[in-house]
């Protein structure tokens, strides 16, 4: 299954997945209203996008009194709207933080990747955001891993 | 969609003198009539100001623009325009930066800032949605650009707050500070830093969470994918979208240097032996670069961090440095010491110095310092060379960086007179310090030379801020476009076009650049991917303007050349009305009279005449006086523009206008 991966090290802060998601979602050009946000810290030079993990175990799904988080069929967490009641329980338990309450709309917003098809990762110019299967990239993470501790055997064997 | 255009539709009016602060719904008819950035900027500069309007005083206006481009999807529109009298050159001064500031302004709901009167204690200006406050700044005097940043995130508790403020270089009135925004992009040019200081204003700080609409939504939906693809390998020119992605703009140097027009050892010449070795693209990436950046929602995404990882400045870090700052602390000392430029980057950016007029002040005064009309004695003891051996840059790049600090402090009488710029400070100094002063119009000569480029001589000649690359420069000829040149002028002219050697026709194409950039400048895109690469052209503004803002006559390309010519008239009007003659439209003597000693274009000087008079007769000015034409500025909208020239002898009614017997279709002509 396609997971949405992050990799903040590629990251430039760019936003772009921020409006694009605004765009796509409430069709107006409003970054506050995303289900994406990019924070970063300028001066350290470093910025993370955070949007829904769409945890295995969801603390939002279990919690919903009505039902109306459920999963689909691209493993995302979604909303029912003709369940959801707005009492939000689903934003207190969220460790994340990353499923919010609009008061002006009176609904949740979260991240259901659109269907499968996230226009954040298909709008991300340096690669930071990626929709595909995950093991691939925890290969990549592993390889690099493994050069690092190579590295330093070898340095440590020349010494 | 709660919006019927991008414009936010208001905007602020701060008076630091009395601390009254405006806020009021932004003119239907100056959107309509002037789009956003420059060309509003012009209107209120030109109304609100005078030809007595000293450039630092409370009458000055500071006014800071966004366009209706700005926080919408559109890819490379992040930037934000900053507009006054310059203290630097005493003419009209425009500059912008990219980063975040631009977007935010307008997400908070103001489509413009003026600024006006001058407080008496420092103060910054913060602004959250609808709560726009003065508040003290004592605490932010004196500290460096990272810093401000840092106190005011910390007061508002925000790291997310967007921020354009100075450094002390603007605190103590250098006449090229700049303004910093998002703690590395720089408004650069022209002092309006210098600006902000004297108005005792700190900084901006904006949060906004406000959402914008789109006029055209169906339109902008059909548009969106072939604007976005332009930056994908899909696009005509992926290969310099990928080689700013992945390089930034010092991929400049090599190409530069390549065709002979990488100013070298204050501008003496224009190429620097080896630089690709050195000082070029591959050494900087490999050397210096740590990071990617870029600003709001780009396509292009050329920002970076560079650091330094070795030696004395080991762990300075800065955004950049762009290609104008590598050849303004590099080639133009004939340094090939890269961690010095790194540095000498940083302290420009963290005092808040623009970085192209630092450098060439200095290099003015080392040249000076060569011919012997400054001594040990009148540089405070600083041994002011050129590198002699490239091993010897070290040393000698040291003094430079020093000195940067001393400007900045203004430490003793002659960093004080380098506070002033080349211009000044020659006319201090006095005799034939003059002819070191490389400057147009009394803005420093940027990265580029005229003579291996001869548009650029025009271009540097008739620009309203001087001798800036980025109001009316044409990259066609310059980097040998031809397809792009093909497309847009036909079979004929496309060889003669094509040679950056050649100065025929180039007259014509400096003004349709000069055209194209003033709409370019008030929609608020960037230069890059409308000057280079040439992704855009009229016939996409056709589209872009109507899609945000609504305003449908400019579909239209006799509504869209009008609107071009008003805003480009208007700021030449402003300066007419200082004073400027057509004395002004020339070049440094360096420039016309200096053949280039070395590199690929040995021999070259460029020839301004015959480019100048393609150009006057465009834009119908009167070849005598340079003196714009009443029927011309009617034409274009600007009767009470007309009217006031007219009353003070400053416009003509049957101008002399130069025919070259050459022929050249108007692009509003051609663009269908």
């Amino acid at each position: 299954m396609k997971k949405l991966l992050i990799d903040a090290k590629k990251c430039s802060g760019c936003r772009y997945c921020e409006l694009a998601c605004v765009f796509n979602k409430e069709k107006t050009l409003q970054p506050s209203l995303s289900r994406i946000n990019v924070f970063y810290d300028w001066d350290e030079g470093v910025s993370v996008p955070v949007v829904c993990f769409h945890c295995e175990d969801a603390p939002c799904i279990n919690s919903c009194p009505t039902g109306a988080l459920l999963r689909d069929d691209n493993d995302a967490v979604v909303i029912d709207y003709e369940k959801c009641i707005g009492c939000r329980l689903c934003t207190i338990v969220c460790p994340f933080g990353t499923i919010v309450y609009s008061s002006k709309k009176g609904k949740i917003l979260k991240c259901d990747l659109c269907s499968g098809d996230p226009v954040c990762a298909k709008f991300c110019p340096t690669g930071a955001l990626e929709y595909k299967e995950p093991q691939q990239n925890s290969i990549h993470k592993r390889k690099l891993t493994a050069r690092n501790v190579l590295s330093t055997i070898i340095s440590e064997k020349r010494i | 969609m709660d919006k019927k255009n991008s414009y936010a539709g208001k905007f602020v009016r701060v008076n630091l003198t009395n601390k009254k602060i405006e806020v009021e719904p932004t003119p239907k008819k100056l959107l309509r009539e002037y789009i956003g950035g420059v060309g509003i900027g012009a209107r209120i500069l030109w109304d609100e100001t005078d030809e007595k309007t000293d450039p630092l005083s409370a009458q000055n206006k500071l006014i800071f623009l966004t366009g209706p481009l700005q926080g919408t999807l559109f890819p490379q529109s992040a930037r934000y325009e900053v507009v006054s009298r310059s203290p630097l050159t005493g003419w009209w001064a425009h500059s912008s930066a990219g980063g975040f500031f631009g977007p935010e302004l307008k997400y908070a709901g103001y489509d413009f800032v003026i600024i006006e009167g001058k407080s008496e204690e420092p103060v910054y200006l913060y602004i959250d949605n609808d709560i726009i406050q003065l508040r003290s700044a004592k605490h932010l005097w004196g500290k460096t650009v990272p810093e401000t940043n840092v106190l005011i995130e910390k007061e508002v508790g925000d790291k997310q707050v967007k921020i354009a403020c100075i450094g002390p270089a603007g605190e103590n009135l250098v006449r090229y500070a700049c303004i910093m925004s998002d703690y590395y992009r720089a408004v650069g040019r022209c002092g309006l830093g210098c600006v902000m200081g004297y108005k005792k204003l700190k900084a901006i700080a904006v949060r906004g969470t406000k959402g914008l609409g789109v006029a055209d939504k169906d339109k902008f939906d059909k548009l969106f994918n072939d604007w976005i693809k332009r930056y994908t390998p899909e696009g005509k020119y992926w290969e310099h979208v990928s080689a700013m992605r992945t390089y930034g703009t010092f991929a400049l140097t090599d190409w530069e240097n390549a065709i002979g027009r990488l100013p070298t050892k204050n501008h003496w010449t224009g190429y620097f032996e080896n630089a690709e070795n050195t000082i070029g693209m591959q050494p900087l990436k490999n050397n210096h670069y740590k990071r990617h950046k870029s600003c709001f929602c780009c396509g292009i995404q050329c920002k970076y961090v560079s650091e330094v990882r070795k030696g004395k400045y080991k762990g300075t870090e800065s955004e950049g440095p762009e290609y104008e700052t590598v050849e303004a602390f590099t080639s133009n000392f004939l340094s090939i010491d890269t961690d010095a430029l790194i540095r000498a980057n940083y302290l420009c950016n963290i005092y808040g110095l623009d970085t192209i007029t630092t450098g060439h002040t200095i290099s003015f005064a080392a040249e000076c310092y060569e011919k012997g009309l400054l001594k040990k004695s009148d540089t405070g003891n600083r041994e002011l060379k050129f590198v002699d051996k490239p091993e010897n840059s070290k040393k000698i790049m040291e003094t430079v960086l020093s000195l940067i600090e001393d400007i900045v402090y203004g430490k003793d009488e002659f960093s004080r007179l380098l506070q002033l710029g080349s211009k000044k400070a020659a006319e201090v100094l006095g005799g034939d310090a003059w002819k070191y002063a490389i400057h147009v119009n009394g803005l420093e000569a940027s990265g580029q030379d005229p003579r291996p480029h001869k548009s650029l001589g025009l271009t540097y000649a008739i620009n309203v801020r001087g001798a800036d690359h980025l109001t009316s420069l044409s990259s066609l000829d310059e980097l040998g476009y031809k397809e792009e040149l093909l497309r847009r002028y036909g079979k004929k002219l496309v060889d003669i076009l094509a040679d950056r050697l050649d100065e025929r026709y180039k007259g014509y194409l400096v003004s349709e650049m000069e055209e194209f950039y003033s709409l370019v400048d008030s929609l608020l895109l960037c230069k890059y991917g409308t000057m280079w690469p040439p992704l855009y052209y009229f016939d996409d503004l056709l589209d872009i303007i109507p899609i945000f803002t609504g305003f449908e006559e400019y579909s239209d390309p006799k509504e869209l050349e009008k609107l071009a010519s008003r805003i480009v008239d208007l700021r030449r009007a402003f300066n007419i009305r200082l004073g400027w003659t057509k004395k002004n439209d020339s070049l440094h003597p360096r420039f016309t009279q200096e053949p280039i000693p070395t590199g690929p274009a040995k021999g070259q000087v460029c020839n301004l005449e015959p480019m100048l008079k393609e150009y006057y007769e465009i834009r119908k000015f009167d070849w005598e006086t340079g003196l714009p034409s009443e029927e011309e500025l009617i034409r274009v909208g600007l009767q009470d523009v007309a009217k006031e020239l007219k009353k003070k002898n400053k416009v003509v009614k049957n101008p002399k206008i130069p025919t070259t017997g050459r022929k050249w279709v108007h692009w509003s002509k051609r663009i269908k």
